[in-house]
Order: structure tokens, then sequence, then C-alpha cells
């Protein structure tokens, strides 16, 4: 068999289109692509959660006629025709005038889908028109040779937890193609190493944690169908950037979730017990009254916007979607921008390699992009989300409504650093779900036996982050990956969701992720 | 030496989300779940690499039965280990139960043998232990039975030198097995760990070619093929919770809890409890099946085994309702004192079929041996314990009758069904689980002479003995070939209990929940002693399917459906999430406490008293409470 032309590394939405839309322009130019895609989970959309609010322009695009294909992802599709901002306070609710929300965070016109299915049908139809799908592969690290990106290095398997290879072992393969398309999502491990390798951005990427659970129904939800509503205020602090939402997917069901700013200064926070404490709002409650959570996950979005972006494009790869930072907190939206730079991308790619030999320059992806107007939304929208870490909810949330007229960009730090030491929020346990529910109705998996995926850099430092910051990691991991024994930090790399918090908040980012072997990690099927 | 894989794709039973379940129906929406390869095959790949592994000129052929998405486990396969895969689909296949898939893959195997390996018989058939959907491990006996060939159940590890030698789980303990003529059937319960599928592998499996035969590519008979050929139907689909059988108290505080378990145990007697006895009536109307009930009794040292006892009981209420008389067919060499034992217990007449080669069990003689007598005698009911011996022998001896049979049913009953204006009455309903023990099915056999189930120990009980009952005593001696024996087998180890959960009068067993092997260790053992002293009797730790794969337990401590089925007096489920598979195992237990960290797990439906709460908090504080209370 013949190499691979485009090598894609993740399948989420930014690299399914990727692959999509590759095959398609390769059609156009009368060449045939081999275009294969990666991707560590077992099989398609279970490791990709969003909200979502979807605008579907994009679709369109991509594939003409999509709405009438029949399928999970087309099925389950809610158009928006109520949408509600809310402010909770501690009792009670007051919803904020529609005329005070800028336009650009109105959704109606927008479709309300789950992101695993969006993902599961791209990949139905990525097969359809050739595209190569390899589910259960970790790509670890990059082969960068002569300043050019040349491919990937998949993780090795069949390791001991000690490291050493058993009977079916087998050595780190390595996948090479002229051209490399990163997908890897949030905070992904080589998007990060591309940007260190060949240009950083400005300042580092700030994440927020979505966590999110599917409420079923016997009968018509109290929420009611074809409506989208985000909250704002309780549970959290005004210091703590974030807001809930309630999604309706259909009349028995609603999709609930809450958004915390990694960013939060309180060492105790414990993003989950958090969720909880939202939904047991009397308010958010009585809309959830009689409903079942049959399934939950965790994930986070990067929000740090334009300045977060590094280096796009180098020779040999291309970064697009989460993995590129293209989030917009503006209208906390990331998966049109994920498939639209996924096709600038695969254009470029197209493009590039011409009529074979090697591939010409890919500079092209950051026009496409400005283009598709993907840069200039990122542009208007740089300053919204520092403004919340500047101002705070009070003084954050009218700051952030004309944050576009900033002229400078605003800074930020690394979220772990955000967590100050002795802060703490004190929150009760509401008594609802407890952590170890939540894990199991993610339905993640890991060979009990493999090496652990995650480390502690250097064990000392737990010791005077119980006091300083409440050992952290204990309490910001959706997972519960992380237990303090009483004198160490205690592992349990087997309930990881793959959200990445650990990457970015531990105060003293004394935490190495990588992924896993391939065909581990969460089951998402319609979060 | 070549081999045929036989692989299935099956719904991930493993994970099943949520939303598959429809509430309102009970029932499972299998297209909401992922297909995978049986993860039991997995072994069979390993296994059969190690065969060819030595050998250039052997070849690999992968083989299943399916729709053409089944295409996907074939390339799965080949991505793990290199090989040809044959791929029968055809709509005329579809609905098949064992009886007709194994006719169909027989026949695919013919055209294997005559076109891939040129006519030469000298290949092995290997098979993962079972498929995880339909859990019967039917079909590799029932295939060696329509092939004419042996079938080493069971194997555990091969040797190719100096001949190639299979070592097994065998009914008295380990054995080694060496074919004395090929092909042979394999099937794999376990093997070394199970083979990753390479990126570049799986990248060159995509081009591999896939022979795609349909029914008539292999000369299959159209009446003996899909839901046509089959011998049994699926009468109905339920929840397992509507089996519920107990209704489970919450506590709270693990004092509070062993003072009620305390009291429960006092009164409790052991054993399995008083099995709740249906009732049925003729009323004068024809049955639809005519005939005696029988038995198949299996011996155990000088005497009958106790399974084989309870199927006496169980056949004796049944054989009332219909005013039949009770049969036990007893292979062996010479009857003695045990017709006695069998009438004692039940029976109204046994046919004792004696002979030297049924002296000690092999298939192929003990098949050809009773179906004789079967197909002679045509007794409308045949019941056989699933044990090492019934499982092997069972398939072959429907098979060879032409008849259905139900693997491990936990229920079995005398009913009416009518469908399409025909009314069956008077037949026999049997239930058991299915799909990982997801969804429960009642089974019916069809066009069938007769009805022919397994059951598993302990799911009935042993009736009391009468010496003072009478029988008649039919002595048979069959004329068997001594080339019916295909195989050498040498004993290497017998395992007579090395491990007897079934004798503990309590038993503290762990499950998924607990989160790894010195866990298990460190959470359960305390807690089995700390009761063991307050109750005064002896308490056992035990396991689940899962813990058992996750390596906590050997297989020998494994209660459930695949396991052993136990019936102590305090049963105390830790961690385990309850699949009936599980519960099939442990449901005749006196008082049953669950400690489960999700309130809805399953197993509360199957306990006394149950305490939600995080297992590394609530079971010391038991442990502790135990030892203060004694």
């Amino acid at each position: 068999m013949d190499g691979i032309d485009i090598l894609i590394v993740g399948a989420g939405p930014a690299g399914l289109a990727a692959g999509i839309r590759a095959k398609q322009a390769a059609k156009d130019a009368g060449r045939e692509l081999a275009v294969a895609v990666v991707d560590k989970a077992p099989v398609p959309g279970n490791h990709v959660l969003s909200g979502a609010a979807f605008e579907p322009a994009v679709l369109d695009d991509l594939l003409p006629g999509w709405r009438q294909v029949r399928h999970a992802f087309t099925d389950t599709m809610v158009a928006v025709e109520r949408e509600d901002m809310m402010f909770l306070r501690r009792k009670g609710a007051n919803r904020i005038p529609p005329a005070v929300v800028p336009s650009r965070m109105h959704h109606t016109g927008d479709v309300v889908i789950s992101a695993s299915r969006l993902a599961q049908f791209l990949a139905e139809q990525a097969a359809k028109v050739g595209v190569e799908l390899y589910h259960g592969y970790t790509a670890r690290s990059l082969i960068v040779e002569d300043g050019a990106l040349r491919g990937v290095r998949l993780a090795e398997v069949g390791l001991r937890a000690d490291g050493t290879p058993k009977a079916n072992h087998i050595p780190a393969e390595e996948v090479r193609a002229p051209i490399t398309i990163l997908a890897d999502g949030t905070n992904g491990v080589l998007s990060r190493a591309f940007a260190q390798q060949f240009g950083a951005a400005a300042q580092p990427q700030t994440l927020s944690l979505g966590m999110k659970a599917i409420v079923q129904f016997a009968e018509r939800s109290p929420f009611g169908n074809n409506r989208v509503m985000h909250t704002l205020g309780y549970p959290m602090p005004p210091s703590v950037f974030g807001g809930g939402f309630l999604y309706s997917l259909g009349e028995k069901t609603v999709a609930v979730g809450l958004i915390l700013g990694l960013d939060w200064k309180y060492g105790d926070l414990n993003p989950q017990r958090e969720f909880e404490t939202f939904r047991a709002h009397p308010y958010i409650s009585r809309l959830l009254k009689g409903g079942v959570v049959v399934a939950t996950g965790a994930k986070t979005i990067p929000e740090g916007g334009l300045a977060s972006i590094g280096t796009l494009s180098a020779p040999g790869g291309m970064v697009v979607g989460d993995g590129a930072g293209f989030v917009n907190m503006e209208k906390i939206k990331g998966i049109h921008y994920a498939l639209r730079s996924g096709m600038c991308a695969a254009e470029t790619a197209v493009a590039a390699l011409g009529d074979g030999g090697a591939p010409g320059p890919l500079d092209g992806y950051r026009e496409r992009l400005e283009a598709a107007g993907v840069l200039a939304d990122m542009r208007h929208a740089r300053n919204y989300r520092q403004a919340f870490e500047k101002g705070g909810l009070f003084l954050g949330t009218p700051l952030s409504l004309v944050s576009a007229l900033i002229p400078k960009q605003l800074g930020h730090h690394h979220d772990g650093a955000a967590t100050k030491r002795g802060a703490r929020l004190n929150r009760p346990d509401p008594g609802r779900m407890d952590g170890a529910t939540f894990v199991a109705l993610t339905g993640t998996i890991h060979r009990e036996d493999e090496p652990s995926h995650i480390a502690i850099k250097d064990p000392a430092r737990c010791a005077s982050c119980q006091d300083d910051y409440a050992s952290a990691c204990t309490n910001f991991c959706p997972g519960q990956v992380y237990r303090w024994d009483g004198d160490k930090i205690v592992l349990s790399p087997s309930n990881c969701l793959h959200c990445m918090t650990c990457t970015v908040k531990c105060p003293t980012l004394n935490i190495d992720w990588v992924p896993p072997e391939g065909g581990e990690g969460p089951h998402y099927k319609q979060l | 030496m070549h081999c045929i894989i036989l692989v299935k794709q099956v719904p991930d039973v493993s994970n099943i989300p949520e939303d598959a379940w429809d509430r309102e129906k009970g029932t499972l929406r299998r297209g909401l779940l992922d297909s995978v390869l049986n993860p039991l095959d997995l072994h069979a790949l390993s296994f059969a690499r190690r065969i060819t592994a030595g050998d250039p000129d052997a070849k690999t052929v992968y083989l299943t039965m399916g729709p053409p998405q089944a295409r996907d486990v074939l390339l799965d396969c080949i991505s793990r280990a290199p090989g040809e895969a044959v791929l029968l689909t055809d709509r005329a296949l579809g609905g098949a139960d064992t009886v007709s898939t194994a006719y169909s893959l027989a026949q695919a195997i013919r055209r294997i043998e005559r076109e891939l390996f040129a006519g030469s018989r000298e290949y092995v058939i290997v098979s993962g232990m079972q498929s995880v959907d339909g859990d019967t491990a039917q079909v590799p006996p029932q295939l060696a039975e329509d092939l004419g060939v042996d079938q080493v159940a069971y194997a555990q590890d091969v040797h190719t030198e100096p001949a190639l030698t299979f070592r097994r789980i065998g009914a008295a303990g380990t054995e080694d097995v060496t074919p004395t003529r090929f092909p042979v059937v394999v099937t794999v319960t376990a093997c070394t760990d199970t083979l990753y599928a390479g990126f570049h592998a799986t990248r060159a499996a995509r081009s591999a070619t896939i022979h795609t035969w349909g029914a008539a590519d292999v000369e299959a008979k159209s009446d003996r093929v899909g839901l046509k050929g089959s011998r049994t139907t699926v009468y109905r689909i339920f929840s397992p919770s509507e089996d519920r059988a107990k209704q489970c108290e919450m506590v709270s505080d693990p004092a509070d809890l062993l003072r009620k378990v305390q009291a429960k145990y006092r009164l409790a007697s052991g054993g399995p409890a008083a099995h709740e006895e249906g009732s049925y009536a003729l009323d004068g109307r024809e049955p639809s099946y005519r005939g005696e009930l029988w038995i198949l009794a299996e011996r155990e040292g000088d005497g009958i085994k106790s399974v084989s006892l309870e199927l006496l009981g169980k056949a004796r209420e049944l054989a009332a309702f219909l005013g039949e008389r009770v049969g036990a067919v007893l292979p062996c060499e010479t009857a003695g004192d045990l017709s006695a034992e069998l009438i004692a217990h039940g029976a109204d007449v046994v046919y004792a079929i004696e002979h030297p080669l049924l002296a000690t069990f092999s298939p192929v003689p003990f098949k050809s041996a009773v179906a004789a007598v079967v197909r002679e005698r045509h007794p409308q009911v045949m019941l056989f314990g699933a044990t090492p011996m019934g499982r092997e022998l069972a398939p072959r001896i429907a098979y060879a009758c032409d008849s259905g049979l139900t693997a491990d049913c936990t229920k079995l009953e005398i009913g009416d069904h009518t469908k399409g204006g025909h009314a069956l009455i008077g037949i026999l309903k049997q239930t058991r689980p299915a799909l990982g023990g997801n969804i429960m099915a009642t089974i019916m056999t069809k066009d069938s002479p007769t009805q022919m189930a397994t059951v598993r120990p302990g799911v009935f009980k042993v009736p009391p003995r009468e010496d003072s009952r009478t029988g008649d005593v039919v002595r048979i001696t069959p004329e068997l070939a001594a080339d019916l024996v295909g195989a050498q087998v040498t004993p290497v180890e017998s395992f007579v209990s090395k491990v007897n959960i079934r004798d503990a009068k309590i038993i503290i067993s762990g499950g998924h929940g607990i989160r790894s092997r010195s866990d298990f260790d460190r959470l359960l053992q305390p807690l089995a002693d700390s009761l063991g002293d307050m109750l005064g009797d002896g308490a056992k730790v035990a396991a689940s399917r899962h813990a058992v794969e996750d390596g906590y337990r050997s297989h020998d401590y494994q209660v459930g459906q695949t396991g052993q089925t136990v019936a102590p007096k305090l049963y105390v489920a830790v961690g385990i999430s309850g699949a009936v598979q599980h519960v099939s195992g442990m449901q005749m237990s006196d008082t049953v406490v669950a400690i489960n960290k999700d309130p809805r797990a399953r197993i509360f439906n199957y306990a006394d008293f149950g305490i939600v709460g995080d297992l590394e908090t609530v079971v010391p504080q038991l442990t502790r409470a135990a030892q203060e209370a004694k």
C-alpha cells in the first residue's frame, strides 16, 4: 500500500472536516490522495464533548444536503426557538433583558447538537469519501527533521506498569506523511509541541473546564424543547469566571452544563461539586425535575483567544480547531471554527501537494482562515475573556461587552498560577451525585496494568501544596484521579477523562500528562 | 498445521450507554451499542498464532458469519495477526440459532478445506470459549458434530513439540490432550495477553482479500440455515429486574446493618432457598409433546453428581403437570447401585447404557451412545447439567437428534403458547440470561422431537432421598467402535476442590467497583474474617467475572453464570453491579447484603440489605463494626 499523503491527528470535528475536505479538494483537482486520520478514542466521537449550540452554515459548505442524511446526529438535532440569559441569585433567578445581551451572543438560527454524534456523523461521511480512519491509535510525539514536521510517532503498546514489554508488545510505530494536520484538541500534547517547536503564542493558553450531563425524562421535560438557556451568577463567587447552560435535545432530553474558567483562586474548589451545586439551585432543579442523569463528561475549552494562538503552520504541518485555540468565548463557540479551520488546512494541503513531489509552503492556511472570517472573529473577541480575569464578574461583565473596543491585548498568566495560597471556597457538599458516580457515567476505561500516563514531576512539591493550595489536584480533577494519602499524592490514572485540566491547573505545574495507550478513555456517545 | 479461527461480531456489552435501555419495554436497543470483535475470540487469535508459529507453510483463515458489516471484525483480526478471511453473509442465514449457525459454518469450513487448504485435513478449528452476546458455547461442539470431528474444550495452553498437544481443563482436572486425527475443534478459555493491532498492519489489512460467500456458495440447504433451520425460538425478552426477588432495605449505619444481618442469619438454614414451584394443568387438552422427561445422569466418585439429582427434582415437578414419567440416562461401564440412587431421587426409569468405553468421559462415544437411545425412545424433554461434561455433550446430542437446546437456564416451566392460530400446549419454557446478562430471554424449542436444556449446578434443589421409591431399570449395551476416541489424554493435575467457595456459609464477593488487586485484598479479607468471627461460621472471599478478568482472583473464585453457583447463608456483594450473569450464581443465598456507590446498581434488586457509599469508607467501617459486635 502506498504512503499517506495527508496525515491528520485527531478525529474530532476539525480533523474529520479536514479529512473530508482534503478528499473533496483532491477529487476536484483530479488527484488521488491518501488521507488518514488517527485518533486515540476506541470509536468515533468517544472523546468529543461540547455544549453544544452550533452555527450549522459551515456544514452546508462541507457536506451539501447533510440535513437530509438520516443519522442519530441529524435525527436528534434541535432548532433553537427560544433563548434566555439568566442571572442566578442564591435562591432566585432574574432574566437578563435580551436588549442588553450583545447580538453576537444570540443563538437564534443555531441548532443544539451532540458534538459526539457530530463526530460520529462526520466519521461516516469521511469513510464514504475514502478517508482512512484509524481509531485506537495514540500519537505521542512529533517527528521533526530538517526543520519540518514529517509525521508522528505512536505510543508503544503492551507494556507492564513497570514499563517492561509483555508478549504482545508493539514498539512505537512511526507514521509519516508529507503534510501532517494536528487536530488533537484542547491543549493537545502535539499541538503544544508544535507551538514549542515552530513558534509559541504571545500568551499561555487559558482554559475553562466544562462539565456536562445528559438528563433524560420519561415524559416531556419541564425545560421544554427548542430552547437554550445560559446562566451567570450562582454558584460561582464573583471572582470565578463561568456560567451554566441548559440545552434541549428533544422533548425528553436536556443537556445541562457548567463552565468554569480555570483561573479560579480557590485551592479547594471542586468543579464537579460546583456542577452539582448548580443543578441543585432551586430554579435549575425545577427545570430538571423528574429527570435522570444518564451520561456525564468533562472537557476543557481553550479560551485564551487570539493572544494564545501560536504559529498556525510550519513546513509540513498545520494546527487546527481547539488544538490551535480557535474558540470564541464571546459566542461561547468553537465547533464551526474547528470545522472551518480543518477545511482551510485541507485546501492548503492539497494545493501545496500540487502534482506530487515535495509539498510547497503552507502559508496559504492563514490567508484562507482570514478569508473565511475565522481570524476576524477571534480578533473581535480577543479581550472578552481577559476582561473577566481583570475585572471579575461585576466589573468584567460590563467590561466584556465592550471588550472589542479595548485596543491593546489584555494579558494573563497560566491558570495554575491563579490559585492563591490559602484561598478557600469551603463549599458544602450538596449531597447529590458523588465524584465516583460522575466518573462512572463517563464510561472511562483504561488497562489497569499499563504504565501510568500521568506523572508527578517532583513529589516533594506536593507536601507544601497541601497547606498552600489544599492539594488542588485532589479537588480540581473531575475524574478523581488524585488522592492525598497523608504523605503523598496517589494516582488513579484509570479514572482519567482526558479533559486536560491537570495540564494547566496544578499551582506548581507539577503534573505531566501524556495520552495513554489507544482505545482507552471516556466513552461519550451523546455528549 | 493450518488454522481456521471462528470469530463473531457482537454488541459491546461491556459498555452499555444508559440511553440504550428501553426502560418501558425493559429491553436493550442493540443499534445503540458499538459493534466489536467478541472479546473472548481475542484469546483464540493468540492461541492460533502459537499453533502456526513454527510452520512457514501454515495458513490462517478467519471465518465469520454475519451481516456485511461483520467484515470489520475480519479486518480487525488480520490487523492483529495476518491471514486470509472468509465472510459468510446472506439474508437467508439471518436469525440463526446455534444449530443452523453450526451447520452453515461447517459448510463454509468444507469449502475452505477444499479450496484454501487444497483438500488437506491437517488443520485446527480454533474458537473463543463463547460469544459474550449469546453466552451459550454451543456452536463449536455442534460444528464438531456436523463435521464428525473431535472437540477439545476449555483449552488454556498449547505445545507443538513433540506432537500438537492442548492443555485444557477437563471434568476431573487439568489434562493434556494430544489429538490423533485432524481436523479438531479447540475452544480456548484463556491465553496470554491478547494481540494488539499495529497501525501499519491495520493499514495493510484494508487491502486484504476477503472471500465473501453466500449460502449457495457453500452449498447450504435452504431448510437448514437461518431462522428456518433453527431449532429454538425466542418467545419473550424482558428486563432482569422483572425477576426481582427481594425488597432491599437501605441502611446507612454499619452497626445497624450488622444487627439486622445477625438476626436474620440466626433464623436461616443455609442451602438453596426453596424454589418457587410453578403450577400447570393440561385440563384434558392434548399436549404438543408426548413422552417421558429425561435427565442425563453424571457420575462423580462412586455416586451421582448433585446437579443430576437437582435435575431429577425439577423433572419430577414438571412431569407431574403432564402426567408423564421421569427417566434418567446413565452412561457408564456398569450401573451397579447408581440406578437405585437415581430412583430414590425421583427417576421412574433408569436407562443404564453400559460399555467399557463409557467408563470415563469422552465426547464422541458418550454422544453416540446417548443420542442413539434418545432417537429410539424420543423423550419430550432432556435436561443436562451445565458441567464441563454437560456443556460438551449436550450440544452434540442435541445436534445429532436434530433438536433445539437452550444453555444455562435459570428457570424451567411448563406452559402454553399460541402463535398464528397454532396453539402449543404443555411445552417447556426455558428462561436464561442473554446479552451479557443484560436481558432475560424465554426460549421455546421448535421443529424438534425433544426439548433440550442445560441447567447450572445449584439452580434447583436436590430432592429428598426416598429409598422406598420404585422404578424400572432398562439396561442397554450399545456397540461402540474403539476408534471413536480421537485423542490421547494424559491427566496433569486433578483439582479435587483446591478452592471450594460452595461450602462456605459466608461469602464476601468483590467486583469491578474495587479498583485494584491490592484494594481487593486489603478490603475484603478483613471483612470476611471479622464477619466470620462475629457469626461463628467460615467466611470466604469470592469474585465477580469482572474482578476475575481484572486478575484480582483466579477463575476458581468466580461466582456467576460462567463461574460457580453458590447458596451461602450470607452473601455480601462489594462493588458488584449485579448483572444477571452474576445474580444467577448467588440468588439462592439466604441473606444478601449489597454495598455499592451507585444507588441504581441492579444488585440492590437482589439484596435484602443495601448500603450506598464509597467502598473505601463503608467496608472498613463494616469490618470495625463487626469486630466490635463480636
